[in-house]
């Protein structure tokens, strides 16, 4: 049971408080806490989970916001950061994206919502479409109604019909002009390829998106050709279970709007659809390096938004490296990225140059690791196909829609 | 928002900082307090708004406190809202002025829209004056009784609200009976799980003064409510959810086909999007399982894959969380997460203290089939660019090899790093080879070759130098230069700063003169000079008592230095196995993130006036508090216990009496048993254990086991405390039955056993022979530590301490006959 809750900006300052019980929780230990931020060499550091002098402290930090909550009892910590997450994802979704600007700007609304999200320390409901029926999202166009109609309101005339309908992430009558539903597979690749070229790990993890603008209760079965593949899978709580234990089928009432439908994660995949080669040699306090990129496993369709990105080690002084495709960009924190975009048909692009070591090292001995990023649209690699997606109880004809994509996620390569 | 201003941060320039500011708002509100004319609302938002801020950065608005009151009286929702926090706020520190804004909650309250109603109630009972709860009580009366339930879902936790501001008065009004009521009848399923929560906090403090309400929280977990919870668990929000699954933790299902019932109901929940429901569903199938060995480790292929996406899926944050959780189940069952080592490997970007983790899982899951796979990951990281990583996966690494798969490739890894020529890998490297000869001394021939080559000029960390000191003393014969080597550090014995070094040199020069006496015999004269000239005390002595031997005697000299040695077998275990299981039996709680038990870092202070205790029959909290008196007294004479039973009488938390072994027994008997107690032998070594004249035990007892799950699920814990099993005891201990037969011998019947080598858990009970009171065991043996935790539960106090003494008594003397 969460007894406070503050969000702080990237400067340290108290932006908002929200005391949930009684037992007030002063805000002093903000500053303790941020000391104790400082106090480490990267703030990325801390614990998510650190005990004060007085309080238990979880803290999620999201675009530079911190977000910190203070228990004096014992709790599942995973719930505490969890339910962090979720606000944390609300508010970006009402704000628009999250800074210190925005906050201050709209701190009426964060305090209403937190008033609906939590009450006396428990968590109540954190479903963005309930939150949006009970509290208007401050957009543009309810700023305009506002001028017009001279109702300044933003909260809803009624209270939302989903509190006490059987389908609490969906209001009772939703009534579009225009019906559609597109289902999004997104996956990324995870690998690790290690200093021999070898790969050690190459997995999935793919969440199935759906956007749907549907009028009253629509309900929606969504088959897939190969569910084998699929190693734990998670589902939103429209979900029902025995459909998917007993058929595999995704059998579901969905919320308005974009949600999670699903997500999964697919093991011992042995292929990757491009490879990058490392090469490192040094000699006499200089280093030579070279790296190659290219189209491994021709994934069908282009790969885009290539980009390899690689800390120098700390010995490195001076670095000059060309690449004969894109840019290569060496920043101030000593993070090297070489953005490639899409990879040419004609050649294989390579990126080479020398490294200069600082006075006293003759060798490199600690080897970067090369971060890979990609981008491909129209492909899931897990191999995950949509078979078919039935709508029932609808009036009227759906429009709809699958796309898939797979991006690189923590996708790296050990030299 | 603090009301005294003084610990805001030095104001930015944008920030209002004076009193200015504060006075013009005052007299904005109060000309606008009584205007009706249009466009009001308008400039009434933007002040409170102002308000509002300066009250979030720290600034101390509490002057306007009137005026904000007197602008309350409006239509607009969000101007309701704004006031309602901002009353709720100060209203705390203003009681007067509190009393104003009571009207107009009150009138709000009975407005037509549910949303006011239910918001004018929350800000009601968040006033949090004592003075003012009697206008409290009639609103969230109706509240409860609402027609809506967005009303009742407020007014529940209110009645929480209301009993912590004054207890009294919340109970006359007998809420409590009303959230029951609720809780078992409402359509809405956040009504049902606030009325839950708030009855688990008010009967969880008041069970330890009332025995009604322990009653009360007793019917909590029983059956009936256990499963109409479990029935509407798809209704509730992912965080009542979690709520309920907590509570049917402590629910102990009777029979094995209730424990399959509730599991396959439950199922689904591990593919819950939200990672708190997910693990708090773990902790209920863990627990559910933890006597049926078999199907716990089913349990445990059944959460490895949600467990597992878990970490993969979430922020590091939650990662972190969950890691923490896993981390707790691997090194409980290694085995079983042998094949998923692939998922423990660390990527470039995580956090440290997410690498730290995993290399310890790494370490725990390496068996013969995947030493090389691990090892050779390892070895990647020992190049990493993150310092702290790289030493701690050569540590690990230097673990694995400990273990014994593989040795003898791991052994050329570790040579290999020695190459490397990192000061750091170079350090961390020495202190492993040390360890690993210390275990396999046949290992010496290859690692001596690259010692050898090392200059002790590279090695600056003490552990370091100690460990190659260390070596070339052990190994002196073998290395061709180790007297010179020494003699080089005896050298520049001035500049050495570590004592631990220090000592380490005298005692490897005397082993080397041992073996090569002419070469060392100058090196040696000089480190005892420098040794009886220095400063600290340690090491002064350790010359002097070397010089005064080598005097005395040199072939005694020679035995006391370098004695036969045996090789090291295990090295020690950091955390002792009841630590880990007390942990383990804190699942999903900060105890695994800090992988300590609570009572280790909770003391009584900080668990607040709302703390639950854990332990399911624990009720009678006064009781308690006695003993851990009777404890503390205790703990003058027996020194000798260990040092975090210690932590523990120090921490002072509610869960000492439950985990203190003797106190209860010993209290009242004689002193001598106390005696018996601080060689840490339980009862065991009383020459003839007396059964107290005053506890006669009936010999045909009788209890069916369903009033037995009855009793002891309702009576209080009254003893807790460890015995000890002799060695004849252990080996007469091939199956519980052993055991049992026994115990029936001294008239304590056995009513349920189960469980395999090491791990036997059995439930006893016996009855008083002259009048049917009962005293029911649960007795958990470990084989392998020869312990046994005891958990004792009676009918009648009074006689507790001597069944207890009783019970010791006769576990002790079992395979003696």
């Amino acid at each position: 049971m969460l007894q406070c809750i503050f969000l702080l900006s990237d400067s340290g300052e108290v932006m908002l408080e929200k005391q949930l019980t009684g037992h007030r929780v002063d805000r002093s230990i903000c500053s303790w806490f941020w000391d104790q931020s400082l106090s480490q060499p990267d703030s990325f550091k801390v614990l998510p989970v650190i005990a004060s002098p007085t309080h238990y402290l979880f803290h999620i930090v999201r675009e530079g916001i911190t977000f910190l909550a203070c228990t004096q009892v014992e709790m599942p910590p995973l719930m505490g950061i969890e339910f962090l997450c979720r606000v944390a994802d609300v508010l970006s979704d009402y704000l628009g994206g999250l800074n210190e600007d925005v906050i201050k700007d709209n701190f009426i609304i964060v305090y209403e919502l937190l008033d609906e999200m939590i009450d006396n320390g428990f968590p109540l409901t954190t479903e963005p479409n309930i939150l949006r029926d009970m509290i208007a999202p401050p957009s543009i166009v309810s700023k305009m109604l506002s001028v017009v109609t001279g109702n300044t309101s933003n909260v809803s005339d009624t209270l939302p019909g989903a509190t006490s309908s059987s389908v609490p992430w969906r209001t009772t009558q939703l009534k579009h002009s225009n019906n559609d539903v597109y289902v999004n597979l997104i996956e990324e690749m995870d690998a690790i390829i290690n200093s021999d070229g070898v790969l050690v790990k190459c997995e999935i993890f793919g969440v199935v998106e759906v956007n749907s603008h549907l009028s009253g209760i629509p309900d929606l079965t969504l088959s897939f050709a190969n569910p084998s593949i699929l190693n734990d899978v998670q589902f939103h709580p429209c979900v029902l279970f025995r459909p998917w234990e007993s058929e595999k089928i995704l059998s579901f009432v969905p919320p308005d709007g974009l949600f999670k439908l699903m997500s999964y994660r697919v093991k011992n995949l042995r292929n990757t659809p491009i490879y990058v080669k490392p090469q490192l040699s040094s000699e006499s306090g200089t280093c030579r390096l070279s790296v190659m990129v290219g189209i491994r496993n021709d994934p069908g369709k282009a790969v885009d938004s290539l980009l390899v990105q690689f800390q120098l080690p700390r010995c490195v002084s001076s670095a000059n490296l060309t690449a004969n495709h894109g840019t290569v960009d060496i920043l101030a924190d000593k993070t090297c990225s070489w953005s490639i975009g899409r990879i040419p048909k004609d050649r294989a692009p390579q990126m080479s140059g020398t490294l200069v070591l600082e006075e006293g090292f003759e060798q490199l001995h600690v080897k970067p690791t090369f971060q890979v990023g990609f981008k491909i649209m129209g492909v899931a690699l897990s191999g995950l196909k949509i078979n078919k997606l039935d709508l029932k109880n609808l009036p009227t004809p759906v429009h709809k829609g699958f796309r898939a994509q797979t991006e690189g996620g923590k996708y790296e390569v050990r030299s | 928002m603090a009301p005294p201003a003084q610990s805001q941060r030095s104001p930015s320039p944008s920030q209002p900082s004076g009193k200015g500011e504060v006075s013009d708002l005052k007299m904005q509100l109060r000309q606008l307090a009584g205007s009706r004319a249009p466009g009001t609302d308008d400039s009434k938002r933007d002040l409170f708004k102002k308000v509002i801020s300066y009250m979030t950065i720290g600034i101390d608005v509490s002057s306007v406190f009137s005026e904000m009151v007197m602008c309350s009286a409006t239509s607009d929702i969000v101007l309701k809202k704004m006031c309602y926090l901002y009353v709720g706020n100060y209203a705390k520190y203003n009681p007067d002025l509190a009393l104003l804004t009571i009207n107009f909650l009150q009138r709000d309250c009975k407005d037509e829209d549910p949303m006011i109603r239910g918001l004018a109630l929350r800000s009601l009972g968040s006033l949090r004056v004592p003075n003012l709860v009697e206008y409290l009580v009639g609103p969230l009366g109706a509240g409860l009784k609402d027609g809506n339930s967005y009303v009742r879902m407020v007014a529940a936790v209110g009645v929480l609200k209301l009993y912590h501001i004054s207890v009294s008065t919340c109970l006359d009004a007998d809420f409590p009976a009303l959230l029951k009521h609720l809780m078992l009848n409402d359509p809405d399923s956040q009504v049902v799980a606030n009325c839950l929560s708030a009855l688990q906090e008010i009967w969880g403090v008041e069970a330890s003064s009332s025995e009604e309400a322990a009653r009360e929280r007793e019917a909590l977990i029983s059956k009936p409510i256990i499963y109409y919870l479990l029935n509407r668990i798809k209704e509730f929000s992912e965080w009542a959810q979690c709520t309920v699954l907590e509570l049917v933790s402590k629910y102990a299902p009777p029979d094995s086909n209730e424990i399959f019932d509730i599991m396959n109901l439950l199922e689904d929940r591990l593919q819950h999007a939200n990672g708190a429901v997910v693990l708090a569903t773990i902790k209920l199938f863990l627990q559910l399982t933890l006597s049926m060995t078999d199907v716990h480790q089913q349990v445990y292929e059944r959460i490895k894959a949600p467990l597992l996406t878990l970490v993969s899926s979430g922020s590091p944050e939650q990662s972190y969380a969950v890691l923490s959780h896993l981390h707790l189940l691997v090194m409980r069952a290694p085995m079983l997460f042998a094949s998923d080592y692939k998922h423990l490997y660390c990527q470039y970007n995580e956090p440290f203290y997410v690498k730290k983790l995993k290399l310890e899982m790494l370490t725990a899951v390496a068996n013969e089939s995947n030493t090389y796979e691990i090892v050779t990951e390892l070895c990647e990281y020992a190049a990493n660019v993150d310092i702290p990583i790289a030493r701690e996966s050569i540590r690990a690494v230097g673990k694995i090899a400990l273990e014994q798969y593989d040795v003898n490739a791991i052994v050329d890894r570790l040579l290999q790093f020695l190459e490397m020529e990192k000061d750091y890998v170079t350090a961390e490297t020495l202190v492993l080879v040390k360890d690993l000869l210390r275990k396999y001394p046949q290992w010496s021939h290859d690692c001596i070759a690259v010692i050898g080559n090392i200059s002790s000029n590279n090695v600056q960390e003490p552990k370091a130098k100690a460990a190659l000191i260390w070596m070339l003393g052990e190994y002196a014969q073998d290395m061709q230069d180790a007297p010179y080597a020494l003699e080089g550090l005896i050298d520049d014995w001035e500049d050495e700063t570590s004592p631990e070094v220090r000592l380490h040199l005298l005692t490897a020069v005397m082993k080397c003169f041992f073996r090569r006496p002419p070469e060392t015999q100058k090196a040696l004269g000089s480190a005892l000079a420098a040794g009886l000239a220095d400063m600290h005390q340690d090491v002064h002595d350790r010359a002097l008592f070397y010089y005064r031997l080598l005097q005395h005697n040199i072939s005694v000299a020679n035995s006391v230095v370098n004695p036969p040695k045996q090789a090291v077998s295990v090295f020690a275990d950091t955390q002792s196995s009841e630590i880990k299981d007390r942990i383990f039996d804190e699942f999903n709680s900060l105890s695994v993130v800090y992988q300590k038990p609570c009572y280790m870092f909770t003391d009584k202070e900080h668990q607040g006036p709302f703390a639950f205790s854990e332990e399911l029959g624990n009720l009678a909290i006064g009781v308690d508090d006695q003993r851990v008196e009777a404890n503390d007294e205790d703990l003058l004479l027996s020194t000798t216990r260990k040092e975090d039973s210690l932590s523990q009488q120090t921490q002072g938390a509610l869960l000492v009496s439950l985990d203190h072994t003797e106190p209860a027994a010993t209290h009242a008997q004689q002193t001598n048993s106390v005696i018996d107690d601080i060689f840490g032998l339980g009862l065991s070594s009383s020459p003839t254990p007396t059964p107290s004249p005053l506890l006669k035990l009936n010999a045909k007892a009788v209890l069916d086991p369903t009033t037995f799950q009855q009793k002891w699920r309702q009576l209080p814990v009254s003893t807790l405390q460890e015995g000890f099993l002799t060695s004849q005891g252990v080996a007469a201990m091939t199956t519980p039955d052993a055991l049992v037969r026994h115990m029936q011998l001294h008239y304590i019947h056995c009513i349920a056993s189960g469980g395999q080598a090491p791990n036997f858990k059995l439930f006893f009970f016996a009855q008083k022979a002259d009048e049917p009171s009962n005293f029911l065991v649960e007795c958990i043996i470990n084989l392998s530590t020869s312990k046994a935790q005891i958990k004792i539960k009676v009918e009648d106090e009074s006689a507790s301490q001597a069944f207890a003494a009783l019970f010791q008594a006769a576990l002790s003397k079992f395979g003696m006959a």
